[in-house]
């Protein structure tokens, strides 16, 4: 096909070729590491005395699902109680203000070091003048928002509780680092594709860098580094149940416990609330959203 | 939108402005949230400055033992695996339910409502819950075994996939597809040579960018005891061992930054 190709407008297919190759070369590697790992998970499980794909699963499934909705057992559930409710409430309003703290924390953040993450600010066209100082800081942030981003919440979540004692704060520094790398990337792509042209009408009024900084980029940016903001939440009070798991405080915790406990009518309870928790912060974040734009 | 923006500053006192609103709403979030943490006890426990100071001093003298190397690239293979294998799982979820999400293959205005209604809400329970509460759900149900984190993967991403590929689908631009639907094609044809390959570069990017996501997740699984690297780095966190943590640390940091690397490259090149 390429042969074809390359007879009848052969510049053309010099120019495509690289391009071509190396999607078909990630296809190539991705459809090998697809295959080598379905045979390693599934080899993996193969070291079990029961087989993943038998009867005795699909019963310990029933058993479960039965577990969790109360059924067969001699005791009221905890979801038809009033009582258990309102403990589980407190535990869900707990966890909403550790994904608020969180939040906060990223945007703080993200925002103090976000244009210094800008290529262009620091030693592209916006920049007044280019110097090893400023491109070393752009390499420094730039490798912050790595690392905070690469590792995941939970696993901030195992390192904090080293230092900071139980409750809402590990949780939230934990969910705040991890969404900080992430805002602060998303933040500084944002400055990188800018319109230019406010910026450099500024900068021929003879704005510094901090000027151009605080009067031309900050008002362009801040409506959609906001909208990021909110995407961010959505994702951030799914996450807030599981570095409960870890950090005292919130869902979580109450989920580990009853989980080991075999409280499976609390962990049913403790279910739902997650889902309203979620439900609520998905509708809250659409409508500001839309205030923001 | 411009509309009412416009409205709102012709009737209105500024004072009101729409993200003026938001700006105070944001801040009272904040100062409610800080409310919340207690301010009774210290924040910092004890011997938890000097825990700090011997983890960033064991940087500096990384566990690069054969053993601990060995360890460490076989459980990084093992959450490649889960990622992967989860991802894989996903698609099967996502694309289906992402195309009739979309409500582009039926033109009959009541089997499209259902159809896109139910599938939505299938997609959004999905997402709702994450991955990690997932496995242990899973776990629970069906034992310790890979199948289960691969399941916990899949469900969550498929949902976040099929949403996104709904999205995709429907944003594809109306001409070509007219001029199919002129030829006399069908809306099951018009999807099939015409919507999915305008869309399948987006889609196949977002998939690799979710690839990323996938290895984070994946590396959490051993949260309730399914191997990987976030196992290794629990039992070196659990024996103080922080020297080992860092080894593990960076291979986790080098994988991402890999895949990241790697997605970014495979992206570019989709979109130009």
């Amino acid at each position: 096909m390429t042969t074809i190709e390359g007879t009848s407008r052969p510049t053309a297919t010099r120019f495509t070729w690289p391009r071509v190759t190396f999607i078909r070369f990630s296809m190539i590697t991705m459809m090998v590491l697809i295959a080598a790992s379905w045979v390693f998970v599934l080899n993996a499980d193969g070291a079990q005395s029961h087989s993943i794909f038998s009867m005795h699963t699909v019963n310990r499934f029933k058993d479960f699902l039965s577990d969790l909705l109360g059924i067969g057992s001699s005791s009221t559930p905890a979801f038809a109680q009033w009582s258990e409710w309102r403990l589980t409430g407190h535990l869900a309003y707990q966890t909403l203000a550790m994904s608020v703290l969180a939040i906060g924390f990223a945007a703080i953040f993200a925002l103090t070091f976000f244009m210094f993450g800008a290529r262009n600010m620091m030693m592209g066209d916006m920049a007044p003048y280019s110097s090893w100082f400023w491109r070393a800081v752009f390499f420094l942030v730039r490798g912050l928002f790595v690392v905070t981003r690469a590792i995941p919440e939970l696993i901030w979540a195992m390192l904090i509780i080293f230092v900071l004692s139980p409750g809402l704060l590990p949780g939230a520094v934990a969910l705040g680092l991890h969404n900080a790398g992430i805002l602060g990337k998303l933040s500084s792509e944002i400055v990188e594709g800018l319109d230019q042209r406010p910026i450099q009408a500024l900068r021929s009024t003879g704005a510094g860098r901090f000027q151009v900084m605080v009067y031309g980029v900050l008002p362009q940016a801040l409506p959609r580094f906001v909208t990021y903001l909110f995407y961010r939440w959505e994702v951030i009070i799914r996450t807030a149940i599981v570095v409960g798991f870890v950090s005292a405080g919130g869902l979580g915790t109450e989920f580990r416990l009853s989980m080991s406990y075999f409280h499976f009518t609390t962990v049913a309870l403790l279910l739902i609330w997650y889902l309203i928790l979620v439900l609520s912060v998905d509708i809250t974040a659409s409508y500001l959203r839309r205030l923001a734009r | 939108m411009t509309s009412m923006t416009s409205r709102d500053s012709a009737q209105k006192p500024k004072l009101l402005e729409s993200r003026r609103v938001l700006t105070l709403i944001l801040l009272a979030a904040f100062i409610w949230s800080l409310l919340n943490l207690d301010w009774t006890s210290g924040f910092i426990h004890s011997g938890g400055i000097s825990a700090m100071g011997e983890f960033a001093s064991a940087l500096f003298s990384l566990d690069l033992s054969t053993d601990t190397l060995t360890t460490a690239i076989s459980a990084s293979w093992t959450t490649v695996a889960y990622a992967v294998a989860g991802l894989t799982l996903a698609l099967l979820i996502g694309i289906p339910l992402g195309a009739i999400g979309s409500g582009v293959l039926t033109k009959s205005s009541w089997v499209k409502v259902s159809s896109t209604g139910v599938t939505r809400f299938t997609l959004a329970f999905f997402r709702s819950i994450h991955e990690l509460v997932w496995a242990w759900l899973f776990v629970a149900a069906i034992g310790l075994s890979p199948i289960a984190a691969v399941l916990a993967l899949a469900i969550p991403y498929g949902g976040i996939l099929g949403r996104i590929y709904a999205e995709l689908l429907q944003d594809v631009p109306e001409a070509p597809l007219q001029s199919l639907r002129s030829t006399g094609a069908s809306e099951w044809r018009v999807f099939w040579y015409g919507r999915l390959p305008m869309a399948l570069p987006d889609m196949l990017s977002y998939t690799f960018y979710r690839l990323e996501c996938g290895i984070r997740s994946a590396a959490i699984m051993s949260f309730v005891g399914l191997g990987g690297l976030g196992h290794e780095l629990r039992i070196a966190l659990d024996d103080l061992a922080y020297q080992q943590v860092w080894t593990y640390l960076l291979f986790l940091i080098g994988l991402v930054v890999i895949v990241d690397v790697w997605s970014t490259m495979v992206r570019r090149r989709l979109s130009e």
